[in-house]
This record gives C-alpha cells, structure tokens and sequence, in this order.
C-alpha cells in the first residue's frame, strides 16, 4: 500500500491525462492567485513586512478573541460530540419509541443555520424569550439574561452543528458488524459495556473525523458570538472579516486567517495520527447488519427517552418560531412579539414579487449545482488516485489541493481578480473577470478540500478486489471506473455533491466579488435585502429567505437522502450487492473543509 | 446436555422453525447441517439466546434457559465471521468476558495466557492487533474468546464458510482437534455437507426449519432417512422405473418400482467383484478424467447411472462402448414419492425424542 | 447512464447560464434594443451601488427604462463595492457607480479606477461637497444621535457624542457599534476624531482624541446582531445611538418610538453619496447620459420624494419632503477635512478594531 512508485504511476496514460489536467487546475486556480493576493499583503513593497503581527499580538482584544475562537473549538469538540453521540444513538443504536420523529427533529440543522438559528435560539432562551418569560415567572429573582456569554454560544453551536454526526456517525455506525456485538452480549457484556468498549471505539475514525470538523466550526464561528456573545465572549472571525474589506488591514485579515488555517492543519495531522494507531473496522468479510439495541435497565431507558425528547423540543422550537416569525412583520420579530393574528403573507410577496424574482433563485441553483457536480466529478478521479498511489507526488498534489481550507473566501476571490483581470496565459490569454465562469471556478475551489477528502475516505471502503476483478475480464481504466468504482462511492458522492450545493447556494462572500453583473447569485439578493441599515423589512426578509432556502435544502436531502433510503431498505437491492456497497458513505471522514465550518453562518453575514 | 423441545420460531409473518426437538449428548460434537436459509442458523441462535422462541423450551444442562440473555446460558459462541473486536488487540479479545466479569487482572492474564497456548497462540500474537492474523490465527482467537469463559457448550456459526480450501480443510481438523482436547459440548453449524461427515459424532440434517433426520454421519449417509437428506448429501444417480424393474427381475429382489429410487456413486462399478451383486448392461456417454479416478455416467433402462472408477493403469472403457453396471440391490434408496420417507428400512436411524 | 444523464444536465445548464450572461467580458449583447429615445444604443449600463436596498434599485431600474435606459444595478455594501470596483480596475465591468460617500469614492479615485466627468447638472449642485472632477454629489445624510424622546426630555439630552461617556446618566444607556465596516459607524468616529487632529499624536490624533474612543467603548452597550437600534430603543434596552438622518422617520413609524435628535455644537457630519463615472467602461457615452439623466433636478427630486432623501441638487429639493429640506436647512455641518480623514480612516478602524473595542 505505502510505496507506489512514482514511475509506475506515470505508466498509466489514464495518470497521465488527470494528473496534467489537476497539475493545471492547482497551477492556475490554487497556487497562482493565492501566492498573487498572499504577495501584496505581506510583501507589500516587495519586502516583508511584519507589521501585521506585531499589530496584531499588541492587541489585547485580537489576542483575547482569538484565545475565544480557540477555546470554543476546544469545548465544541467535546459537546457536539457527547450532543451528537446521543442523538446518533437514539436515532439509529437504541430502540427508542418514535425515533423516525425524533430522526427528522434532529436533522432540522441540515437546512438552516446562520445567524437565522442564533436568532431562532434567541427567541426562545434570550431576555424576552418564550422559555426565559416562563422561568422568570417560576422563579422571580432570575436573570432575564442568563442566555448569553460563552454558555449561550456553546449551548446554540453544539445543537446547531450536529449534523456531520447526523450525517458521518450514523453511517459509520450501520457499517458495524452486528456480529461484534452479539460476541460480546455472549461473553456478558452489558449495553453500556458494549457501547463504550465496542460499538465506539469501532466509530473512532468517524470521530476523529468530525471532531475536526466541530473544532474548525468553533473556530469560525461567527453569528452565534455576534448574537449571544455579548460583550464578553467575540470571537475572532468577524474581525477577518472587518480587515478582509480594508486594503489598508488586509495583512491582518490574511495573517488571522493564515493562523487559523494553521491551527486546522494541525489538529489534522493530530488526528491523523491518533488515528493511525488501530484498526477500526471490521476485520471480517461478511458481516450482518445492525440490529436495534433495547434499553434493558426500566430506569435509565425512560432516562434516556425523555433526554432524547427534551432534545427533540430544542431542536425543533426555534424551526418552528422561524417559519412562524417569517410570516410577521419586522418590527414583531425584532422586538420578539408574536401574535397569530399579525401573521401575513405580505413578507413574501414583498420578497416573491421583487424585479429580479426568482431568477436569482435559478442563477443561485445552477451554480450551486454545476459546482457541486464539477467539484466531485472531477475531484472523484483525483481522489482514486489519490487513494491508490501513496507517494511523494500524490502527497504534493493533495496538501496543494488543501489551499481553499487556509484562506478566507472573500482573500480567494481577490486573488482570481488580480490574476485575471488580464490577458493570461494560464487560461490561454482569456480575460476571466466580468465572465460567468469565474464565480464558478471559485465555488468549485472552495469546495474542494471537503469534496476531497469525504471522496478519498469512501474510495478507502471500497475492495481492491472489485477492480482488479473487472482488469481481468478486460476492462478499461475508464469503464471500469464507471461500471465497478462509481456505482460504489455513488450514495457518498451524491451525499457530498447535496452538501456542497447546499453550502454554496446563499454565497455572499465569493459571489459579491466575482459573479457577473448580469447573473446575480441568491446571496446578493439577500444582503441587499437584509442588511439591518437598510429597513425593517430586512430582517423579515432574512426570515422569509430562511424559510425559502429551508424548502430548497430540505428538497436536496430528501432527493439525495430519501431517495437512497428508499433504495437500502429494498431488500432486493441489499442483498444483490458485495458488503461494501451497502456500507457506502464513507466511514473514514479524515476531515472536511474550514468553508464549510461556516456553513452554519449561512444565510446573512 | 442440551434439550430443544417443541421450539418455534418466527419473523413477523414467516415461521422459521415450525415445532424443533434436538437433544445434544454431553461431550458431543453435534452438527446441524442444511442448504442456506433452512433454518439451521435460527436453531443455533435460540440456543445461544439471540432469538426468543415463540414457544418450546430450552435447556442446557437439565436447567431452563429459555427466558435467559446468551450470556446467562454458559454457551460460548464463534461467529461465522469470529466477530473479533477490530479496535483490540488479541490478548484484549481473549480478555474480554473475563474483565467484564471484573476478574482479577493477574487472574485474567494468567487466563488468557493459559488458553492462548492451548489454542496454540504465542505471546507474541497475543499483542497483535486482529487485523494482523491469518485466518486460521483468527479462527483460534475466537475459539480461546470464547473457551477462556469455560462454557459448558460450544456454539460454532460456520466458521469455516469464509476461507479457502486448502485452510478450510486445515482448520477443520484444528477444530476438531480443539473440541476433543476441551472434551466440550459443541454444536456446529455448516451447509458443507463434508465437514459435517468429516467432524460430527451426529449431524442433524434441516429443511425449511424441519429436522429431517438425526444420526452418526454414517447413518445419515447410508441410510438417509428421506429423499431429501439422501439428495443433500453425498452424490447418487437417481433410477427409473424400468431400470427398478429389471434390477427386481434379475435378482428377484423386493425394490418398489414407483418408489423414487437413488443409487450413490460409490456404490456402482464397472466390476463384478464378490457379494450379492446384480449387473445392468448400458452404454457409456461419457468420462471425466480426475487424477485419482474417472467419473463415469452409463446409460441403463433409462436412467444416468454414475459411477467413480480408480484409476489404476489397468486399460478403461471410452463414451460409447457398452459395458455393465454392478452393484448390491440392498444399496438402492428408495422413497415415498409424496412423503420422501424412506422405505424398507429396518435400521432406521433413531429417532430421539 | 446516469452519469450520462447528470451530464446532459450539466450541459444544459451551463448553456442556460452562457445564454443569462453572454459568458464575455462585455455584458452587452443582450437581446433587441429598447425603445431609446434618450439612451440611444439599448445597450446594458452595470451600476454599482449600496444605495439599492427598501426598493431603491428596483425603482431606479423602472424609472430608468422609462427613460431609455436599460440598466443593471449590482449591489453591495460601501466597503465592498468600493473593494470591488478597485480590484476591477484592469478590467471594469460597471460603468457608473453610486451611493458611497466621499470618503469611499476618495479611495476609488486614489486606486485610479475613476473617469474624471462633469455631469450636465454640476452646475446645481455644490461642488464643496465632492472633488469637483471625477465623483459629484447626488444625496446628502446626516449621521446624528438620537434619543428616546419618551424618555429623555429635551433639556436632559446629550448635547454632544462626548456627553454620552463623560455623564453617568448616559452611561450604557447608548449603543456602541461592535465594528467599523459600516460607513454610518466610519462617519461618527471621522466626526469625533477630527475634534482632536493633532499632527504629533498617534495616527493624526491627540491621545486626547483616542482617550474619547476609549471611553466610547467602555461605556456604550455593545450593539446586537441583526437587532436595530429601534427596536432596542423601543424596548427601552437602550435610548441612544447613531443613526443616518433618512431611516429616522420610517423606523419612528415602524417600532412606535419617537426620537430626538442631537445637533453639537461643532455640527454634525455629513455623509455625501455621490455618483462616479468608472474608468475604462465601453459604454462611456451612454453611462454619461446615465450620469446627466439620474443627477437631473427631476429625477433626483422624485428620488427624493420616495426615500424621504435629501437632494444635494437646488432644484431637486422642491420635491423633496418639506421636513426633510427644513431639517437640513437648519443644520449646522461638521467641518471636517475629508482628505485627512480618508487618508487616515483605514488605520484609524484597524487601530479601533485591535485596541478599543472590548
């Protein structure tokens, strides 16, 4: 596994053909305008300044945010963890009565987040909220204000972040051979014994994998410290975006982000070395699938189904108050009084009803979704090859295929500008500014380091044997990928492919810089909708663009989600195929991209 | 040592075992063998306790396990997979029962080692990690997993199906070798109907959840006792009416011509040598060479009659030559064609209660 | 095959797109040429602007047509229009923008991403205002404190910025912003800073000077997220805080609050949003007569009389509201030197970013 040879990789014309293609692509939309826009910030005049960080650690308020960003990553890793074991468990391990209502409860954060969920948290737990007005009139001497700070920040992420565990822990969960934990019911294993001491440790890479991407999350955390933070708890993230606008602090911004890009860099290669330590998945061929668990202990079971409920209420109340809050005027969601009478259609007329309609929506999901294919089409052969040759080229090619992860979006767009504003004869001397193809470069490179690493873990799970089975009978590299490898990592792709279009669909801050003037994305739209300076209306508008965005999401899970499901509980389907394929998301995630940590800062920053 | 009495088992809808009664002696090595899907699998998972029967008893040692987890009922149990735990290592799955047993470190150590070794695990293994065995080293490890807890029985889920022949052959011996060192109860399951012959001191033999017989691998196989067991195991040319009728007539034997009729291979030659043989005139159609022997099907009154003959140098029939067919009359099976019992059988295999 | 499909999808869709945006660098070529009386060529003008928002932009959009012109109005906000449009100086793609103030468009001029022009309408308006070259002024906005007036009667009010942190009854009982990225927020600090232009001082600035900032943020209560300060005020979590003059009657209206507003002795600031031809556009005649046409006294007066905005224009301001035209008669503006201030803004908020606010 560990030595393919540089020379025997170059043999191969199929090699050949992506490795001049991706060399290109790196070359001229990963290496060049960032090394371009790095250039100007930190060599301003040609010679290294190091202005940015000495300004920056002279600040007691960087340096005191930055040590919050970091000690939310900290803490988020441990919460969303402990939050999203639970609710996997709940959901997909133990027989919990309801749990397909509880299932969809807890996959509410697949299609929202922003500063829409932190608003959706306040309205329930912030001094005017629903729940703070009940506990004020039970107990009289508390503080109205008790929802805010760190703890308001930690308790509002850790639910809204869940959903990778939704997504990664629950599939590596029914990938655990049912057999495992039948020997250890045999040999006299409790349920707590068996979850702790074999069903986790199988789920460990998993883990490790979404622990980063919770620590990258905290990290970037943006509207949740901006809405419950208060004056104590700032984190560093709108300051990069502050400095990211000024010419003048660019190098700060970029010095910030280069800080964080490192931390992520690090707490990668931690992971992947603890990971590297043991075997995780089954050591057998066959295996039989999971069966649910029963709670044999009577107290703990309703210990455990009204844990799984209350949780249930906490993620579903602030859906609910957001779709309703959609439908009142601005000043209510505001001030937070609600009244059903005051509930009207008019926030969406006003939003439906606008010059440009729903043409953004169309721009904003042909984009999305020709990026989200591209960026896995293309990066599903880079990943295989990726997967398959272990050496110093391959390793060179995937650390340049990271770049995305280090640089804040709006650095990433500059840097297209600057090196394509001209005649260049990286794209063969077309000038790529003002076109309709530079916004989607940009989309499709920052959608890369997550779409490659989701693609290169599922690849991973797939047996050598299949293709070399296909070699035999006479298969081409080409077919071979398509008919063998391709129908195996499809549910992965198509799961990954949902998320990136997901993702992209309200960019602001790539689209502001690049998208052309003619085919405005959605994200434009509602900036230019919601800014709080520019009306009441913006926040309802905010709302309504929530809710519209909820429907879009929610329709791209269930084409890619209920679809599949639909497709594994066929028995038919299930048993035709080799394990592997019904084990098809990838178990091993050894991390997902720093854009995406933002993901829950969607929809207005 | 084990009783099964009036077990049913069903899936929603669909009954699995109808009425099972299986009686497992102490010290056996007892085997439930039948095609995939008749509910063999089933049975051994209401022994060791992963099914709960909709009705019936099970008892292990004269005691009622019926109501009992697996781990209550002091089986121990090798999955068809050995269901060894990957994030491990092998000294931390043999120990695994025993710290959740909450033994004595130093007790369970000097366990673990002690069991490794009669399995034939050096120490060095011990420290591997699972991943890192062959299969037949992982084989031993879910045999000392499950052994080191002294269950009084044994419960293997065909844990030979998943590897080649040649290892497959090794390690059926080394299974073998294993129970009879223990002295330890063993049920076994397997469709592989040569490991059954090949290990069992009885073999019960399932269709669609029914047992259709119980006996010593000879029994089942010499006198199957139904049409079904007879086809499963071994291999037999099954005869026509005509062909009956003309075995009758030349050795005046007692065989019913509208009975279904089978002749195994083994027991059909191309020589007349000694015993109460009848010979059949037919025409060779064709020959497989194999080595050791040649696998011959002669055409006689309408039946494919199939016969082994050793290659032993000495000059041998082509396809198209016509020779003889010789055999004992008393050898031809014969079966109820609506019941598939067996007839004419005296010493039919016993059935327990 | 359906790899097959996903790619027939996939072709589809980009010519879709090809076919929205003309996939070249000129955005022109769109389909048949209106009705022109005044705009001639039919050909599409991208605008950029901030000043797009509570239907701004799709008013001007319709007006324009009307009037020949077909235009495309890209919105953003200041700083990031402004960012835009300098990164886009090798190769434009708007031909107008409009809506920054001075202080933004200074920084547009100083990259050289700016045609210099002198509308037909330069003649009404006060030169003062801009630089009399490249960016002319359209609309002019007070940035002003206001206070509760339920609450705080006139005679107990802050007199001044400097009121608010240096009496304990106004003490966190006004908003502070909680970052500089806003022209509003840009505006008030250019407006206080200015009060302490000391050559010697750190950026410009007296330690006196910084001292203020200091204390502004100490004292303010931070702002929230997506939370206006009306609704703050109207909640009575605070009483105070920035706002531009052209939002104070509508949010008045819509939050059931009635506000106050502060005029200091120095006076107030003013931000000016103007209008800038871009250099480089392809359309340079075109977007001149764009220029002319929105600038023009009856044009910016409806403007006006639709956005309760104060035109700079002399005979636009007959059609705009009353009130308006009377508020800013009266008021009394800042004198602040705009070429110190934008020379300095950028360090002054990094400064402000890294050391004052808490």
């Amino acid at each position: 596994m560990s030595g393919t040879s540089v020379r025997s990789m170059a043999r191969s014309p199929f090699v050949l053909v992506v490795g001049a293609v991706l060399t290109w692509f790196i070359a001229a939309f990963l290496v060049w305008p960032n090394l371009n826009i790095l250039l100007a910030t930190f060599f301003p005049d040609g010679s290294f300044s190091g202005r940015a960080a000495e300004k920056l650690f002279s600040s007691q308020r960087a340096i005191k945010a930055l040590g919050n960003s970091f000690l939310l990553a900290v803490a988020l890793s441990v919460t969303v963890n402990l939050v999203g074991i639970f609710i996997v468990l709940v959901t997909h391990y133990f027989r919990i009565r309801g749990s397909r209502i509880l299932f969809l409860g807890y996959a509410s954060t697949f299609i929202y987040g922003g500063i829409v969920l932190a608003a959706g948290y306040k309205f329930i737990y912030g001094d005017k909220g629903i729940v703070t007005s009940l506990l004020v009139k039970m107990f009289p001497g508390m503080d109205p204000g008790w929802f805010s700070g760190f703890f308001a920040v930690l308790v509002v992420m850790t639910f809204a972040t869940t959903t990778n565990h939704m997504l990664f822990v629950a599939n590596a969960l029914k990938g655990i051979d049912y057999q495992t934990i039948e020997a250890a019911k045999n040999l006299g294993a409790s349920p707590w014994t068996i979850l702790r001491r074999i069903v986790l440790p199988m789920l460990k890479p998993t883990l490790f994998a979404v622990t980063i991407l919770s620590f990258l999350t905290g990290l970037g955390a943006l509207s949740a410290p901006q809405v419950l933070g208060g004056r104590d708890f700032q984190t560093i993230t709108p300051m990069i975006l502050t400095f990211t606008n000024s010419p003048t602090s660019r190098d700060l911004a970029a010095l910030l982000a280069v800080i964080l890009g490192l931390a992520t860099i690090l707490m990668l290669a931690v992971m992947s070395r603890l990971e590297r330590g043991g075997t995780y998945f089954s050591v057998s061929k066959v295996s039989s699938a999971l069966q649910k668990q029963d709670i044999t202990n009577p107290v703990a079971n309703v210990v455990v189904h009204a844990a799984a409920y209350i949780l249930f209420a906490i993620y579903t109340l602030p859906v609910v108050l957001i779709v309703l809050y959609s439908f009142a005027d601005g000043a209510a969601i505001q001030t937070g009084q609600l009244s059903l009478g005051s509930l009207t259609l008019d926030n969406y007329s006003r939003v439906l009803t606008q010059q440009s309609g729903l043409r953004p929506f169309i721009v904003s999901v042909v984009y999305s979704a020709l990026a989200a294919l591209i960026a896995v089409g293309g990066l599903l052969f880079v990943a295989r090859l990726l997967q398959k040759y272990r050496n110093w080229v391959a390793t060179a090619f995937e650390y340049l295929l990271h770049i995305p992860w280090i640089l804040p979006s709006a650095l990433l767009a500059l840097g297209l500008i600057v090196s394509y504003d001209h005649p260049n004869p990286l794209v063969g001397g077309a000038v790529l500014t003002g076109t309709t193809v530079i916004l989607l470069i940009a989309f499709v490179t920052v959608k890369i380091p997550f779409t490659l690493r989701m693609l290169k873990a599922s690849f991973a799970s797939v047996n050598s044997s299949l293709e070399e089975a296909a070699a035999i009978m006479g298969a081409k590299t080409l077919y071979m990928f398509r008919r063998i490898l391709l129908p195996l990592v499809l549910p992965a792709a198509a799961a990954i492919t949902a998320l990136n279009f997901n993702s992209l669909l309200d960019d602001y801050d790539t689209a502001i810089f690049l998208a052309h003037p003619l085919v405005q994305p959605l994200g434009l739209v509602i900036k230019a909708n919601t800014d709080g300076a520019e009306g009441v209306e913006g926040v309802a508008n905010t709302f309504v663009y929530t809710v519209l965005l909820m429907v879009i999401t929610g329709v791209t899970m269930y084409l890619v989600y209920g679809r599949a499901g639909r497709r594994g509980t066929s028995p038919k389907r299930g048993r035709a195929l080799p394990p592997v394929s019904s084990a098809a998301p990838p178990p091993a995630v050894t991390a997902v991209s720093g854009e995406d940590s933002k993901l829950p800062a969607a929809p207005a920053r | 040592m084990i009783r099964l009495d009036n077990i049913e088992v069903s899936f929603g809808d669909f009954t699995a075992i109808p009425n099972l009664d299986l009686h497992v002696r102490p010290g056996e090595f007892f085997t439930l063998l039948g095609p995939s899907g008749c509910g063999k699998t089933t049975a051994l998972r209401t022994l060791a306790g992963f099914i709960q029967p909709a009705k019936g008893t099970v008892r292990v040692d004269g005691k009622d396990v019926t109501r009992l987890p697996s781990d209550k009922r002091q089986v121990g149990m090798v999955f068809q997979n050995y269901a060894l735990f990957p994030s491990m290592s092998v000294w931390e799955n043999i120990a695994f029962g025993l710290r959740v047993r909450k033994e004595k470190p130093a007790d369970s150590d000097h366990l673990v080692r002690d069991i490794a070794r009669r399995v034939d695990l050096s120490d060095e293994q011990l420290a591997k990690n699972v991943a890192e065995l062959s299969g037949g080293q992982q084989q031993r490890v879910a045999v000392a997993r499950a052994l080191v807890l002294r269950p009084k029985i044994l419960l293997l889920d065909e844990p030979l199906s998943n590897l080649d022949a040649k290892l497959r052959h090794q390690l059926r011996q080394q299974l073998k070798d294993l129970q009879s060192e223990f002295g330890i109860t063993t049920v076994y399951v397997t469709h592989d109907q040569d490991e059954a012959l090949a290990m069992s001191d009885r073999v019960a033999v399932f269709n669609k959840g029914v047992v259709e017989q119980v006996g010593t691998p000879q029994e089942i196989y010499d006198h199957s006792a139904t049409e079904f067991v007879c086809n499963f195991i071994g291999d037999s040319s099954a005869l026509t009416p005509d062909f009956v009728a003309e075995v009758n007539r030349l050795s005046g034997a007692d065989l019913l011509t509208d009975a279904n009729s089978y002749l195994r291979v083994e027991k059909a030659s191309l020589n007349a040598d000694g015993g109460t043989v009848v010979g059949l005139p037919g025409t060779v159609t064709s020959r497989t060479y194999h080595g050791l022997h040649s696998r011959y099907v002669v055409h006689s009154h309408g039946a494919d009659i199939r016969l082994l003959l050793r290659e032993d140098g000495s000059p041998q029939p082509e396809p198209g030559s016509t020779v003889t067919v010789y055999f004992q009359p008393a050898h031809v099976l014969q079966y109820h064609p609506e019941t598939g019992a067996a007839l004419q059988r005296e010493d039919q295999a016993v059935r327990l209660p | 095959m359906r790899k097959l499909q996903t790619l027939a999808a996939a072709a589809v869709a980009v010519t879709l797109l090809a076919g929205c945006g003309g996939g070249s660098a000129s955005p022109a070529s769109s389909d048949g040429a209106s009705s022109a009386p005044a705009g001639g060529s039919g050909e599409t003008l991208v605008v950029y602007t901030n000043s797009n928002g509570e239907g701004r932009g799709d008013w001007l959009t319709a007006k324009a047509a009307e009037a020949g012109f077909k235009i495309e109005i890209v919105g953003a906000g200041g700083a990031d229009a402004t960012n835009k449009l300098i990164a886009e100086k090798n190769n434009p793609i708007a031909d107008v923008a409009f809506g920054l103030n001075n202080m933004y468009f200074s920084q547009i001029k100083a990259a050289g991403a700016l045609e210099p022009y002198e509308p037909a309408w330069a003649g009404d308006v006060d030169k003062e205002l801009a630089d009399g070259e490249t960016y002319w002024p359209l609309v002019k906005q007070a940035i002003l404190l206001g206070y509760n007036s339920e609450k705080i009667s006139k005679d107990a009010g802050p007199r001044d910025w400097t009121d608010l942190w240096t009496k304990d009854e106004f003490k966190a009982r006004y908003e502070r912003v909680t970052g500089l990225g806003t022209a509003t927020a840009q505006l008030v600090f250019a407006g206080i800073l200015s009060r302490y232009r000391d050559d010697s001082g750190d950026l410009g600035i007296s330690d006196e000077g910084w001292k203020q900032v200091e204390q502004y943020f100490r004292n303010g209560s931070p702002a929230v997220a997506k939370t206006d300060l009306f609704a703050r005020i109207a909640s009575g979590e605070v009483d105070m805080g920035q706002m531009p003059s052209s939002i104070i009657a509508d949010r008045e209206k819509s939050f059931n609050v009635n506000v106050e507003t502060v005029i200091p002795s120095v006076g107030v600031p003013l931000a000016v949003e103007q209008i800038a031809l871009v250099k480089g556009t392809k359309k340079k005649e075109q977007a001149q007569k764009f220029i002319d046409w929105f600038g023009s006294a009856d044009v910016q007066g409806e403007f006006a009389q639709k956005f309760n905005s104060m035109p700079v224009n002399k005979k636009a301001q007959a059609k705009a509201n009353p009130d308006v035209v009377d508020f800013f008669a009266d008021l009394k503006q800042q004198d602040i030197d705009w070429e110190f201030v934008q020379e300095n803004m950028g360090a002054w908020v990094e400064k402000i970013e890294l050391e004052y606010m808490t």
